[in-house]
């Protein structure tokens, strides 16, 4: 998916400082990264993923800069910080060398010698250096910013008398300041997790990295492309066939994380079977394009125009400069939300689902282009359509013109009318098979309280399925395990068998129920609460632990069970005593 | 025989003979099971699960909607061939957990004696997992769990579609996660061409060519151990993965990664999962282009390095063979190590560094399970189980004290009028006068202790009268803690990428084509 970068694609660049920009590659448009400079879009375009460039020293500050990609050594000498504190070019050979020894504390040869912070002076004066004169040096410094690194430690009185460990140190959170470099990376869900988590984690229910990717494997997600479609015993509903039911409150980050695992989040490449031949590459979108390197001179000339005919780029708005390509067939009309294995089905409590982080991945929800696997596999439909169609005026059909009235009408009113049949068609599908349930698993990530959503939801999904729900707090979890519990389910069976045992009174039952039992327990198997970090570690010579600082916030808590077909009747638990210490007895169910 | 479509990747809606399923009997004992039909030597009822919660017999499992909560039934285990406990434990293979008793598959004279529904016992019969297998997979060596290969798939942006290297398989619970999320069909079972699929496209013929040659997730699993490699191979068979996965037999520190097979350029990897003692030692079989001999010595030569076999094969002299790189040359390669000490992991850093991988990260999962429950204190909970007599408020405990010290305050009353009347009697009796009436002593205690607060034996009785009209699951407060036991280290993971090579004439290329 992600070769190299394409051309009105959005990736990330990570500067110096660590911090993430995202950005659209539209070709012929300048990138500005701020203070570290402006680049030209098509300086990256078509170059691989992961590539550090540095803006290069130039004579002239008007002309267009000049990017040099970093070599892999040249950045590990830079964080390893050896001796020599900016290496330069030709290292490819001799940094092997230096992994095994030189940076160890003490060389075998005993040359390197570890000196120690006794004599450190924790003064500021000892950068001799003003602030004006290093912003004047800023100024005057085109390109990398290593020469102003350079002079810095240069003007620094203590620099001979730090440890190896603080100059390092010193030096790395010099370049990170003054550096002026960026990496390219492919905006994926990790990527766009960490983006978000620092940029607004609020909006995204606070969810880490590290919760995301257990909600993708307890739920199970995978393509479903393959599927087959079966229909339950009843031969109405359909069961299975790679369908999860979603209810996302996270702007769409955990629909794009169980679309990526299904294969379905990215638009369409073909740089699967790159040999393609020069001949189709007119016919193709337009991500295709960088993708032979091995093309005509002709070929490259016209290019850009095949950029503009373009489909995954479309909801962002084909901005390129260049007039349209006039070939464009009518295409034929592709139901929305049609396919019927490896969908999402999202539920939303507004009007319109919020899936906003899907822009990132060329994904409009309110303009989805036709060519995005989500355009057919991505279905969502509200709280009122699902629980109570029929209050929903969309869910009604609306009335059908007959053909040759339709053919006097104007083109916009005809527009209009099989906007709305098809509107219409969209909804009533989608509601209906949602409604009769079988889905493969559902994925909770919602400020609302779970209870209220699993009661409507879990009787959806099919038997063996997995049912995933993350809150941001423990509380609401342990409540939703307390509903789905042992002791509830035992004492839900037995008032379902109206063993009184004098325990209950039998004036106000059903009430009752509806407090204690808000949900069926017998319908999830080991209702679990889990929660898990994953603490960052510095790895450098000498110098390996665990990072100092991290990230609190929400913790991030995940519950998992898995959907179960309970027997009529009633059903006694049994459990051989003696043997290992166990409690028997604990599960005792029965009827749905 | 293997199943048609795995379990694992399209389970079906309901179960079915020769395929894996597992009952679940608890939240973290399940029993994986291949089912079959076929007549048992060892029961008349067919092959037996043999749980603590009962017997249940395969033709119970089979056919049966996934999820089913199944009972147990009634087999004679008593009389079957004398085969001990011993034995069935030595068995190996599939489905092998000390309960199961698959037995041979051999057929025995007559048709299998449909079973009696016992009267009590059940479990569920659910659909398999990459995470309910890895709660009950047999293990053969350290096993890869749920928290951590979640994350590796993730940091590795392990997608559909995508070919993974994984040397060290293991216990195999990696191999069917990552099986699990590459999986995108395999030749032979495409997707199916929709008809909003072929519209999806503008309908040119080339482009329509195309989409049937979509790349094909693949996992290629390479295990020095050779009994353990089989085992792995036979168990994916069973479980319809193994057109997903190449099991090879290989000392990859000396051999590398490259594999024959069908496919050009296999294994043609974009992910790499490292669970090998010195990750650094395979690592120079991981380069786009041949790595500097003397760099390749330098690292296998460290003086640190175990003196296992691969020293010995390491310094053996390169391949006569060209070189063949096994990564995908077009996409990012992603690499993860899986070590459990620091030192390793230092060493497979420095390695990395050296073969110009970037990104270096290392992470530490700490993963938890709670237990949710509720804490029930107070004195009415005297001689209750599950909770704690002790007083719940300042006002219990006072009210408790004054209890005792007005029931002390009694007794010592009595105390003290008995040995008053025995006084008095005595002294009767040396005046011989006749003893006073012992009923009204009697009467006199009984009314005295009327309004006394109740004794322990009346409390505990009443608490336990009590409990059975509380309704007690929904009373206490609702807590949740760590689990008792909590897996505080795995392995250090290790991340790194190595980018597509980029040369001066690509990026020359590139400058005419995009400026």
């Amino acid at each position: 998916m992600h070769s190299h970068v394409r051309p009105n694609t959005h990736i990330a660049l990570r500067l110096p400082s660590g911090i993430l920009k995202l950005v659209e590659t539209t070709p012929n448009t300048n990138i500005n990264l701020g203070k570290f400079g402006t680049f030209s879009s098509n300086q990256i375009i078509g170059r691989p993923y992961r590539l550090t460039y540095e803006f290069l020293e130039q004579e002239d500050p008007k002309a267009q800069p000049k990017l040099r990609v970093v070599s892999a050594a040249e950045l590990h000498a830079e964080a390893l910080g050896s001796d020599y504190a900016a290496p330069t070019e030709a290292k490819d050979d001799d940094a092997p060398a230096e992994g095994g020894v030189a940076y160890d504390i003490v060389g075998e040869n005993g040359e390197v010698i570890m000196r120690n912070n006794r004599l450190t002076v924790d003064d500021p004066s000892r950068q001799t250096l003003s602030m004006d004169e290093i912003e004047e040096l800023k100024k005057a410094a085109s390109g990398s910013g290593k020469d102003i690194i350079e002079k810095i430690m240069a003007s620094h009185l203590g620099i001979e008398e730090k440890t190896k460990f603080s100059l390092a140190k010193y030096t790395l959170r010099k370049s990170r300041k003054y550096l002026k470099r960026f990496t390219v990376l492919p905006l994926d869900i990790p990527i766009l997790s960490e983006y978000a988590t620092e940029k607004e984690a609020y909006r995204i229910m606070e969810l880490r990295d590290d919760s995301l990717c257990l909600i993708c494997s307890w739920a199970n997600v995978h393509s479903g492309a393959t599927s087959r479609v079966m229909t339950s015993e009843d031969g109405t509903s359909q069961i299975g066939g790679g369908r999860w039911l979603v209810v996302d409150d996270t702007g769409g980050l955990v629909t794009a994380a169980l679309a990526e695992r299904m294969g379905i989040l990215y638009p369409p490449t073909e740089e699967e079977s790159s040999d393609s031949e020069d001949g189709d590459e007119e016919g193709l979108p337009a991500e295709q394009n960088g993708d032979t390197p091995v093309t005509t001179t002709t070929e490259d000339t016209h290019m850009p125009d095949a950029t503009t005919d373009t489909t995954a780029g479309a909801p962002n708005g084909p901005a390129c400069s260049q007039p349209r390509s006039p070939r464009k067939p009518r295409q034929q009309h592709i139901p929305q939300s049609s396919a019927t294995r490896n969908t999402l089905t999202v539920l939303h409590s507004n009007n319109q689902p919020n899936l906003s982080h899907l822009k990132y991945f060329g994904f409009d929800s309110g303009d989805p282009t036709p060519s995005h696997p989500l355009y057919t596999h991505l279905k969502s439909l509200s709280w009122l359509q699902l629980l109570s169609p029929t209050d929903d005026p969309t869910y009604f059909e609306p009335d059908v013109i007959p053909e040759d009235t339709l053919a006097t009408l104007k083109s916009s009113k005809r527009g209009n009318y099989y906007r709305k049949r098809r509107r219409w068609e969209r909804t009533k599908r989608v509601v209906d098979e949602t409604r009769v349930g079988g889905f493969d698993g559902l994925v909770v990530a919602s400020s609302m309280e779970p209870v209220t959503i699993l009661k409507e939801c879990v009787p959806l999904v099919k038997g063996g399925g997995q049912v995933v729900v993350y809150s941001p707090n423990a509380e609401p979890l342990v409540q939703l395990c307390d509903y789905y519990g042992k002791e509830r389910r035992t004492a839900y069976i037995a008032s379902q068998f109206g063993q009184q045992n004098g325990k209950r009174k039998q004036n106000g039952v059903d009430e009752e129920d509806e407090d204690d039992f808000p949900v069926n327990p017998t319908l999830l198997l080991a209702p679990s609460l889990q929660t898990a970090r994953a603490r960052q570690w510095q790895v450098l010579p000498g110098r390996t632990h665990a990072h100092m600082t991290s990230k609190g916030g929400a913790e991030g808590y995940l519950f998992t069970a898995t959907r179960v077909l309970p027997i009529e009747g009633k059903v006694e638990a049994r459990g051989l005593r003696g043997g290992k210490k166990r409690k028997t007895g604990t599960d005792t169910s029965a009827p749905a | 025989m293997a199943p048609a479509v795995s379990p694992f990747l399209d389970p079906g809606t309901s179960s079915s003979a020769h395929s894996l399923g597992i009952l679940q009997l608890k939240r973290d004992h399940l029993i994986p099971t291949v089912l079959s039909d076929a007549a048992s030597t060892e029961y008349a009822e067919g092959n037996v699960v043999n749980t603590r919660f009962g017997s249940f017999t395969h033709s119970s499992l089979i056919n049966k909607p996934w999820g089913t909560q199944v009972l147990a039934s009634v087999v004679d285990t008593g009389s079957r061939g004398g085969r001990s406990k011993k034995r069935k434990r030595e068995a190996n293979g599939e489905g092998n957990a000390a309960e199961d008793a698959v037995g041979s598959e051999e057929p025995v004279r007559g048709a299998v004696k449909a079973a009696t529904t016992a009267s009590s016992g059940f479990a569920h019969l659910v659909p398999p997992t990459p995470e309910t297998w890895t709660l009950c997979l047999p293990h053969r060596t350290q096993v890869v769990y749920t928290p951590d290969y979640s994350f590796i798939i993730q940091k590795t942006r392990l997608r559909p579609g995508d070919h993974i290297i994984e040397a060290g398989a293991g216990s195999g619970s990696f191999t069917h996660a990552v099986a699990r999320t590459v999986f995108n069909g395999y030749t032979g079972l495409d997707a199916p061409e929709e008809e909003n699929d072929e519209h999806e496209v503008n309908g040119t013929t080339s482009r329509k060519r195309k989409r049937r040659q979509q790349r094909h997730g693949h996992v290629y699993s390479f295990e020095y151990h050779k009994p353990r490699a089989e085992q792995l191979r036979e168990e994916l068979v069973s479980h319809g993965l193994e057109p997903l996965v190449t099991v090879t037999n290989r000392d990859v520190y000396a051999d590398g990664f490259c594999v024959d097979t069908e496919e050009e350029n296999a294994p043609n990897a974009d992910v790499i999962f490292l669970d090998l003692p010195a990750p650094w030692l395979a690592l120079k079989h991981l380069t786009r282009s041949p790595p500097p001999p003397a760099l390749v010595k330098s690292i296998s030569s460290d003086p640190s390095t175990p003196t296992a076999e691969p020293t010995t094969s390491t310094s053996a002299p390169l391949p006569p063979k060209p070189f063949r790189s096994p990564l995908n040359p077009k996409t990012t390669t992603r690499l993860c190590t899986f070590s459990p000490c620091i030192e390793q992991v230092q060493k497979t850093v420095a390695a990395m560094r050296s073969y110009g991988w970037l990104d270096i990260e290392m992470f530490t999962m700490e993963h938890k399970r709670l237990e949710v429950r509720r804490e029930r204190v107070g004195l009415a909970e005297e001689g209750l189980r599950g909770a704690n007599p002790s007083p719940a408020t300042v006002q219990e405990a006072v009210q408790r004290l004054r209890d005792v010290e007005d029931r002390a305050k009694v007794f010592h009353g009595l105390q003290k009028e008995k040995q008053e009347q025995m006084m008095r009697r005595a002294e009767a009796k040396k005046r011989g006068e006749k003893a006073p009436a012992a009923e009204s002593e009697a009467d006199g205690k009984q009314k005295k202790t009327e309004g006394l607060p109740p004794s322990k034996h009346d409390r505990l009785e009443r608490a336990s009268k009590d409990s059975e009209s509380r309704a007690l699951f929904k009373e206490g407060r609702l807590v949740c803690r760590t689990e008792p036991e909590i897996k505080t280290h795995t392995s250090y993971l290790v991340f790194a990428v190595l980018p597509a090579q980029w040369t001066a004439e690509d990026e020359e290329k590139a400058r005419r084509k995009w400026g």
